[in-house]
């Protein structure tokens, strides 16, 4: 990256609005190839690119996300008065559209999208308020082989676009829940203790049971959560303290998921985490996030959400996950360094020979060479390539070459015999 | 595998830090070593010294895979870090404090009440659970002179041995909350680095259940 260098004042009209990025040629680039990347490896799977747009009804965005996001959104009135906001996730916009123009399937439906999301979040907290997102939706199917498929799907596109040592973590969003449920435990404290551990806050949970007479092994079970972790083995484990139906069917799942995760010969970067902590209103089964070392935050997150599509009129089930585009493109980039610019090879011409330069451009092109011609005629000692009455004086492997506009083609783009 | 980058804050929460560290194995750091250096490596761990109210956001970003700091901090952030263990020291409370001789002191309502503070999120909060109309004033330090110096008619704010509310002629109205020092930990660091993460969080858990709670100073 270049250093930063005084370049002196910024005039008013060069300002630009806080908390956005600019992404520069090569940056855009590599961001864009990321992006192309995900969405081809989605695609080779068999989901759909759909694109919804920017901006969405207030009450539509709001049915995706938390109250703390909600204060959050970027939002504003419609000339008809209608409140409107700039989409902060995607996930409902997709909810949307397969309510009302897809519903009659044929199920279970595969989609996809890539596209920015904005939040207007606090400044100088050191995160962007536009993001990049892309993300799959498999609607229609209730079975754990569409949870697998996402998860191994999420998998593959991180591994195609460059992120390595992927680590997911896959829960049950109804794990923890149905264990305070099956202990008896009075709904206030179960409340109080689901949004201690949806802020991540394991003192307030300890805090919130030692008040309770919730004891013996479901609270040890509760409390181990953060290390609550590994390979099947945990499900066995944790099935000996468990009593209750509802927590008994989230293990039991989370096995039986665990098989076909095996299947799809992901499960060395997979650990089962029984203290998977996520929104709980949204989630209703397995759920997921994407770790990868160099990242401090998760490259993805998913899972089951069966109840959405209902407030869209459609009572379907469905699973999913979205890929943050930005974070994956700081894995990556913080890795291997910033691309550099997309070099393209530049032609000089002599003044008759314009419509030269012109044909051999669009010839290398159509081979697949980026070049581009310079603006004014000049014998420019400089350029990659000069033509010059017919023929084309250019430098390859080391040494000074001339030949015909065909030929030099031909050789630039190394499609020579 | 590397070791842990471990967040401690500067401060009066440092000395104890570093006495709990040691009391539980996990490293014998000297608190004095960071008058010469911010950072601090030792066979295991990377130990960086950084301002109580950066501990979060460098735990956040990942900067650091996880920390100790107040609770008192973690109330004025909204940062996705674990908090996992009560490490049981530095504790202190943060009180709504008056004049004595006041009418507030005193216990009668006064409306609209003037407040300064330091922890406009708690304030918020606390004055919000009561329904008390109130004027919130952000201060940054030195709290106890603006109802001396009339900027505002009672401060919230956090007393360990309430030493310095009495010099300044403070009484204590209400308290609000209570924090304690806290082992933090970085998302992605807790799934990633679960082994490393959780050995240190139980080691400081037994040695901070082992030693009698401590005061703060102040």
């Amino acid at each position: 990256m270049a250093a930063v260098e005084a370049k002196g004042a910024v005039t008013p009209a060069q300002r630009r609005a806080s908390g956005f990025t600019d992404w520069l040629p090569g940056q855009a680039r590599r961001r864009r190839d990321l992006a192309g990347t995900i969405i081809a490896t989605f695609e080779s799977w068999g989901y759909g690119l759909l694109d919804t747009p920017l901006v969405e009804l207030l009450e539509t965005v709001a049915a995706g996300i938390d109250s703390d996001q909600q204060a959050e959104l970027f939002r504003f009135a419609d000339s008809d008065g209608a409140m409107l906001a700039l989409v902060a996730e995607r996930t409902v916009s997709v909810a949307r559209v397969v309510a009302s123009h897809l519903a009659g399937g044929p199920y279970p439906l595969r989609l996809c999208y890539s596209g920015p999301v904005l939040r207007n979040a606090a400044l100088l907290g050191g995160r962007r308020r536009e993001a990049m997102q892309a993300g799959c939706e498999l609607v229609g199917s209730d079975s754990l082989s569409a949870d697998a498929e996402c998860i191994a799907l999420a998998a593959c596109a991180l591994r195609e676009s460059g992120v390595h040592s992927v680590q997911i973590d896959v829960g049950h969003a109804d794990f923890i829940p149905g264990l305070l449920e099956s202990a008896g435990l009075d709904s206030a404290v179960q409340a109080s203790v689901l949004a201690s551990l949806a802020r991540r806050d394991l003192v307030a949970v300890e805090e919130a049971l030692e008040r309770t007479d919730f004891a013996g092994a479901e609270r040890r079970l509760v409390l181990a959560f953060p290390t609550l972790r590994g390979g099947p083995g945990i499900l066995e484990a944790a099935a000996e303290d468990v009593r209750g139906e509802r927590p008994r069917r989230a293990l039991e799942q989370l096995g039986l998921l665990w098989d076909l995760l095996v299947a799809h010969g992901i499960d060395d970067s997979v650990q089962l985490d029984l203290g998977a902590v996520r929104d709980w209103d949204y989630y209703t089964g397995p759920i997921f996030e994407v770790f990868a070392r160099d990242s401090g935050f998760p490259l993805g997150s998913g899972g089951r959400y069966d109840r959405l599509l209902q407030r869209f009129g459609l009572p379907e089930p469905a699973t999913g996950f979205v890929l943050h585009i930005d974070r994956c493109y700081d894995t990556v980039s913080r890795r291997g360094g910033d691309a550099a610019a997309a070099s393209a090879l530049r032609i000089a011409w002599n003044s008759h020979a314009h419509a030269d330069a012109l044909r051999l451009a669009s010839t290398l092109r159509a081979l697949g060479v980026a070049c581009h011609c310079n603006l004014t005629a000049g014998d420019d000692v400089t350029a990659d390539a000069r033509v010059d009455a017919g023929v084309v004086r250019y430098r390859k492997s080391d040494e000074a070459r001339e030949a015909s506009l065909e030929e030099a083609a031909a050789d630039i783009a190394g499609t020579l015999g | 595998m590397s070791g842990l980058r471990v967040a401690l804050p500067a401060g009066v929460l440092l000395d104890d830090a570093c006495d709990l560290l040691g009391a539980a194995g996990v490293a014998r750091i000297d608190p004095r070593r960071f008058d010469d250096a911010l950072m601090i490596q030792d066979q295991h761990n990377v130990y960086i010294k950084v301002r109580p109210t950066d501990v979060p956001v460098y735990v956040e970003m990942g900067a650091g895979d996880c920390g100790i700091v107040g609770k008192d901090v973690l109330w004025e952030t909204q940062r996705e870090l674990y908090e996992l263990v009560d490490l049981r020291f530095g504790s202190c409370r943060l009180v709504l404090a008056a004049p004595s001789g006041s009418p507030l002191a005193y216990g009668e309502a006064v409306s609209p009440l003037r407040v300064a503070t330091k922890y406009p999120r708690s304030a918020r909060r606390f004055f919000a659970e009561r329904a008390q109309p109130v004027e919130l004033i952000r201060l940054h330090g030195s709290v106890e002179l603006a109802p001396a110096t009339g900027l505002a008619d009672a401060v919230l704010d956090i007393t360990a041995t309430g030493r310095t509310l009495r010099a300044n002629n403070l009484v204590e109205v209400a308290q609000a909350n209570v924090s304690t020092a806290r082992f933090v930990a970085n998302q992605a660091a807790l799934k990633t680095r679960t082994e490393l993460i959780g050995a240190v969080a139980t080691a400081l858990r037994r040695a901070a259940e082992a030693r009698p709670a401590s005061q703060g100073a102040a």
